[in-house]
């Protein structure tokens, strides 16, 4: 940015503060809220202020949640979701990217929009739909795939093995196609003069996927891979209305977002545990961010060695 | 790549990403017992039995949902597009202090997302009073990270000098941003694109925000699913059916300039 006016920062402040203003009444205030709510006893009538006073008893939640078997399971379980989908989704959309890119113009188009559909149907909706449709008795993954490969019938949505794989499904079918189309446009993006070098030096196919696709996709692929595990970790509505609200069979679809949920509104019983569900909820967040750095750490040391 | 193999590949996946919609479409015209066998793709007769039924508003009110759905995800896509390229246009062409802590500020909003603090949020909304109202789902979904992200990328192509251009005609920097509006425009309709998608999806924000009475599409399809309706599953197909739509024809217009936005922004 150099050679650039150096503004001060009062006459960028009419541009600034609109988002300035939302970060901090809808982000910083509910952050700080969820740290004091964590440190309150659940018994206390935070709901209504009037009635009970606020007592604080220390780090209690955190502790109750270290030492809770679901919380490990939730986490777990929503590890595996996040790794599982992302690891599956990116070369897949990178194999779908490079066979749209030899494609024809008009046609690229057409198929990159059909493939786009089922990132914006409604996860709600579709749940239902794949219930009936994959994961029954009669459902289709059974009828056209498992019986015929010589296996029984697997029942997906009861047995505690297969909950988590059609989970993961269910999000490699969601959010491939959406991938797929932003690495055509990486790939499009890519200078025309990379490929006529490629031809005059007879690169062969392989190798002018490794030399110039890849590192043309690389960035994007980064975005991609974070934009997944925040989405994976903070998805609920799939999950939600697939298991109705429950994890599933012995909890193995229970997801972070939904077990906090779960915590913090127990249907029926009446009695909020809203700090427990701060608690937990506030316990995620570093943990995603520790998980990230880890793995930019990795590419950076990959890169490097 | 073989052309062969790749083929192959795309069609495999054209056939799964497709297929589960014209089974959804179909099967807003099956009885229940059609329905329950999956393997059938077409019904046995078509009446849009099942569509008049909805609209009615017998198990729940479809219009309204819907309304609200466009409404709330049409508002505050507006709001976060403009809000997250003002941001973006001032960190992509501007130096001054405190800028790396904004960046920091928008990192950390993709970090902890808004469903990680959906309990405190709610009891603020509570405090606020501001429970039940649309506006509340509406302003707390604004402040996007990844949308200042994506308008920082965006905005790197614009050239330096016709900032400092403006710098010597002594124009402040919201006239620049002014001025170079209706150079952006495909930007701007892709990220409104993408904010659209990800807010017409919201399920537990709005489950915790909104009352009853005024519910967007997700809740009404849950609401429909759950068994004590006994509706008919063709009417949860038609509803998914009509759901989709809107969206669909909103991404189809506008798909070609999303290509070219998304494109140019990879080049950086």
């Amino acid at each position: 940015m150099t050679g650039l006016p150096k503004k001060s920062f009062r006459q960028l402040l009419p541009l600034l503060l609109p988002f300035m203003l939302l970060w901090v009444l809808f982000w910083v205030v509910p952050l700080v809220m969820g740290i004091d709510l964590s440190l309150q006893s659940p018994n206390s009538g935070f709901l209504d202020p009037q009635l009970e006073t606020v007592e604080y008893v220390g780090t209690e939640n955190y502790k109750r949640t270290l030492n809770d078997p679901k919380f490990y399971k939730a986490l777990s379980n929503t590890f595996v979701y996040v790794v599982g989908s992302v690891l599956c989704i990116l070369p897949l959309a990178f194999l779908l990217a490079v066979s749209l890119f030899e494609c024809q113009r008009i046609l690229r188009g057409i198929l990159a929009f059909c493939l786009l559909i089922p990132g914006l149907a409604l996860p709600g909706a579709m749940s239902k739909l794949f219930y009936l449709f994959f994961h029954g008795r009669e459902g289709v993954l059974n009828q056209y795939l498992v019986i015929p490969l010589g296996f029984d019938p697997i029942n997906w949505m009861m047995d505690p093995d297969f909950i988590m794989p059609s989970l993961i499904m269910q999000s490699i079918w969601r959010w491939t196609g959406v991938v797929t189309l932003f690495f055509l446009c990486a790939l499009e993006g890519i200078p025309k003069w990379h490929f006529e070098v490629a031809k005059l030096e007879g690169l062969s196919p392989l190798s002018k996927i490794r030399q110039i696709l890849i590192p043309g996709v690389r960035k994007l692929a980064l975005f991609v891979a974070v934009f997944l595990t925040v989405d994976g970790v903070a998805s609920f509505s799939g999950a939600y209305s697939l298991l109705g609200g429950s994890g599933g069979m012995m909890d193995s679809g229970l997801l972070l977002v939904t077990y906090v949920y779960q915590v913090a509104f127990p249907g029926g019983s009446g009695r909020f545990d809203l700090p427990g569900a701060a608690a937990m909820s506030l316990m995620v967040a570093p943990m995603v961010a520790a998980f990230l750095y880890l793995v930019l750490k990795i590419r950076v040391l990959l890169i490097k060695g | 790549m073989s052309r062969l193999f790749s083929f192959i590949l795309l069609l495999c996946f054209l056939i799964v990403s497709l297929y589960p919609f014209a089974w959804m479409f179909f099967s807003s015209f099956k009885t229940n017992k059609e329905i329950y066998q999956p393997a059938q793709l077409f019904p046995e007769k078509f009446d849009g039995q099942a569509y008049g039924m909805l609209l009615d508003g017998k198990f729940v009110d479809f219009g309204e949902g819907l309304w609200q759905s466009f409404f709330i995800a049409g508002s505050q896509s507006l709001l976060a597009t403009f809000v997250s390229a003002l941001v973006g246009f001032v960190l992509a062409k501007y130096s001054f202090r405190g800028k790396t802590f904004l960046i920091g500020a928008a990192l950390i909003i993709i970090l902890i997302p808004r469903q990680a603090l959906v309990v405190p949020i709610f009891e603020w909304f509570n405090f606020l009073g501001w429970t039940g109202n649309s506006w509340s789902l509406i302003l707390c979904g604004i402040a996007s990270g990844l949308g200042v992200i994506f308008f920082t990328q965006s905005f790197r192509h614009l050239p330096d000098e016709l900032i400092e251009s403006s710098k010597l005609e002594g124009f402040s920097p919201w006239r620049v941003f002014r001025l170079i509006l209706p150079l952006f425009a495909p930007g701007f309709m892709t990220y409104f694109l993408l904010h659209f998608a990800l807010c017409w999806q919201e399920h537990l924000l709005a489950l915790l925000l909104l009352d009853d009475n005024a519910l967007t599409l997700p809740l009404t399809l849950a609401k429909l699913s759950d068994s004590s309706h006994r509706a008919p599953e063709a009417i949860g197909m038609a509803a998914a059916t009509l759901s989709f739509i809107p969206i669909l024809v909103l991404f189809g217009l506008f798909f070609g300039k999303m290509r070219t936005a998304l494109s140019q922004l990879s080049l950086s």
